[in-house]
């Protein structure tokens, strides 16, 4: 591994398209299991003269570079103003408190550094830094926003100049962070460097519409326009609900109706719309249980009502409300007692906790309760109204934590009490677990994020040590002979998990494939005919 | 957005190869994205069973059906989908297909 470069705050602002840094396998920290781990692949030739890629030779943003100084202006005034709304209590006062707390009391100690799969991940890449990133902001807000760095600038550490190329590579390195908030929680001064990322991302989205086209475009835009950020109509849903019915029939010999605008039923169930899409086996697992616990349930065929995803949670207060307001409202509509939330982290995110930091008058927890569905489902397992033979789940099994159902909610014993009942090895926990877990590396929106040669830098760096946590609890059962299964009870870790599982040959090498907690329970109903789980099959 | 040559237009593309306007396709398009794009010379009946297929659901769903779906409709298994287009059933079929790329958590 070669010693990583020393790279000054006030290096952002360098000209020239050369990226701050270069990462190459070597760089990367080592996975024993692997050998030989895939190498870095370099950006096209000819996407270099048209993109940016001079942060670290990643990039998702397919935008032509500035070419004019009026161009650059541009950039940077638009940065600038948006940079003094983020400290203005009118225009942010979800966030400005803490917002300014963070920029204001970092005492530099580093322990949120070593926190970071990112930073770590990379080989200790110093742009990579929780506080690189924070560090940068501070600077350019002494240097343009207070009387001391204006007047003396460098001398009081007001030493990063804002350009076209400054404001760029902080738009870059918004995202090289999952927001995954391990740095915050081991803070002592408890400074959240994961909202100041989330901020900066904010900055440019709600000022200068410069966002993923995964996320705004073809993410929440697409989600109001649509019905969801799949494109997914409600014609659509409604063939797709059909299918997996029959889809159940065939795997189970059970025929289940699934509610969909049931008026007045105890629980509105909003999936991830993904899931109907790439795994129609977990909304189909939720209702295959919830039909045999009785529960009074229903789904939504309304736009937005059948997506529980509010990509907004990532990189946009405004988009998050519209998003929000809609599911809330359809909620009402059906008088349902209360939303449980599927398999999805940030789901979990927008509708339990963020929602109400956003709307906090409309969305009083008197009128919608909004919840995780993990107690429900232990509850349902703690009832016995469903037969369960942990015999049919004989395999090795370890559980991924997702950051924002775990972390973020504290939501940790309900799922290893489930699979205590549900199997028959003991659950291996992954070192560390819980709350004190690490992020899949597809966090805040990058498991879907896959323009250019942005995938590059999610497979090598921030997925990379999930895997190694991974390959290591199943370090004695690397034997392709037994299959083993990953549990990720969130849409987005099971889309970074099967992009990390292919790009490192997990399942090819060692027979270690992953899928949600639900599929796992159905697994192990006794009156099941056939195993619900297909190892080697899972997309 | 690039821009790819097509009988003397600009056919505006995205960086993977995808047309930027799904209502711009027909059968000939469809030989063109395959030729230039996916690398494939001829398209035999089952490759074009399935374009017509996904060029419908798309037609009629605003939206690619599952992967399961599309099995189960065709009767093609997977392996067999990647045997015709080896980008795999969303990266090559849909893209010869005119639909645009998948979007959302899929």
């Amino acid at each position: 591994m070669s010693e990583p470069k020393i790279i000054r705050f006030k290096d952002i602002a360098r000209a020239g398209d050369e990226p701050l840094v270069t990462l190459t396998r070597d760089d990367l920290i080592e996975i024993p299991q692997l050998g030989d781990a895939p190498d870095v692949q370099s950006p096209q030739a000819r996407w270099l003269e048209r993109y940016d890629f001079s942060l670290d030779g990643f990039s998702d943003f397919d935008l032509p570079k500035p070419k004019t100084k009026e161009e650059e202006e541009r950039l940077v005034n638009g940065f600038l103003r948006g940079l003094e709304k983020l400290f203005d209590p009118q225009s942010n006062w979800p966030f400005v408190k803490i917002f300014r707390l963070s920029l204001d009391y970092c005492v530099r100690c580093q322990t949120c550094s070593e926190a970071c799969h990112t930073y770590i991940g990379s080989g200790r890449q110093e742009i990579y830094r929780p506080t690189y990133r924070s560090e940068v902001l501070r600077r350019i807000y002494q240097k343009y926003f207070t009387p001391s760095g204006k007047l003396l600038g460098s001398f009081v550490g007001a030493d990063v100049e804002v350009n076209a190329k400054t404001v760029w590579r902080l738009l870059e390195l918004s995202y090289r962070c999952n927001v995954c908030r391990r740095c915050a929680q081991v803070c002592p001064v408890g400074v959240d460097n994961a909202l100041l990322a989330r901020e900066i991302r904010k900055l440019f989205s709600q000022e200068m519409g410069i966002a993923p086209g995964e996320l705004l475009k073809k993410g929440t835009r697409q989600h109001l326009k649509a019905g969801s950020s799949t494109g997914m109509t409600p014609a659509a849903f409604k063939d797709l609900v059909e299918f997996i019915e029959d889809d159940i029939f065939a795997k189970t010999g059970k025929k289940i109706k699934m509610p969909i605008d049931q008026k007045g039923a105890d629980v509105l169930l909003i999936h991830n719309a993904g899931e109907f899409m790439a795994w129609p086996e977990n909304p189909a697992a939720f209702a295959i249980l919830f039909d045999a616990a009785g529960i009074s349930w229903t789904l939504s065929s309304e736009a937005q009502g059948y997506d529980g995803v509010n990509y907004g949670a990532w990189f946009d207060d405004v988009e998050l409300a519209r998003v929000a307001l809609r599911q809330i409202s359809i909620a009402k509509e059906l008088g349902v007692k209360k939303i449980v939330v599927g398999e999805c982290g940030h789901a979990h995110k927008a509708l339990c906790v963020l929602a109400d930091r956003v709307l906090p008058g409309d969305l009083s927890l008197d009128q919608i309760p909004r919840e995780s569905c993990l107690p429900l489902l232990w509850e349902i397992v703690k009832s016995g109204a469903v037969k369960f033979d942990p015999n049919k789940n004989d395999f090795p099994v370890t559980l991924h934590d997702s950051c924002n159902v775990v972390r973020l909610m504290g939501i940790v014993s309900p799922q290893r009490e489930i699979v205590k009942a549900i199997c028959k090895q003991p659950v291996r926990e992954m070192t560390p677990n819980g709350v004190w877990n690490y992020c899949c590396g597809g966090g805040s929106g990058f498991a879907i994020m896959n323009s250019l040669n942005f995938d590059q830098w999610r497979k090598n760096v921030s997925e990379r040590m999930k895997i190694k946590q991974v390959l290591d609890v199943f370090n004695d059962v690397l034997d392709p002979s037994i299959n083993k299964y990953v549990i990720a009870a969130c849409s987005n870790c099971k889309g970074a998990m099967r992009d990390g599982i292919d790009h490192y040959g997990l399942w090819d090498k060692f027979h270690i494939t992953y899928g949600g907690l639900v599929d796992l329970m159905v697994n192990a109903m006794a009156d099941l005919p056939q195993p619900y789980i297909e190892f080697g099959k899972q997309g | 957005m690039p821009f790819l040559d097509y009988k003397g237009t600009q056919l505006e593309v995205d960086e993977d190869g995808f047309i930027a306007d799904p209502a711009l396709w027909n059968e000939d398009l469809a030989k063109f994205i395959a030729e230039t794009q996916e690398d494939i010379k001829d398209l035999t009946p089952d490759h074009w069973k399935l374009i017509y297929y996904l060029s419908k659901y798309y037609k009629d769903f605003g939206i690619a059906p599952m992967i399961r779906k599309v099995c189960k409709d065709t009767g093609f298994e997977l392996k067999y989908i990647y045997e015709l287009f080896p980008s795999g059933p969303a990266k090559g079929a849909c893209k010869v297909a005119g639909l645009p790329k998948p979007t959302g958590c899929v």
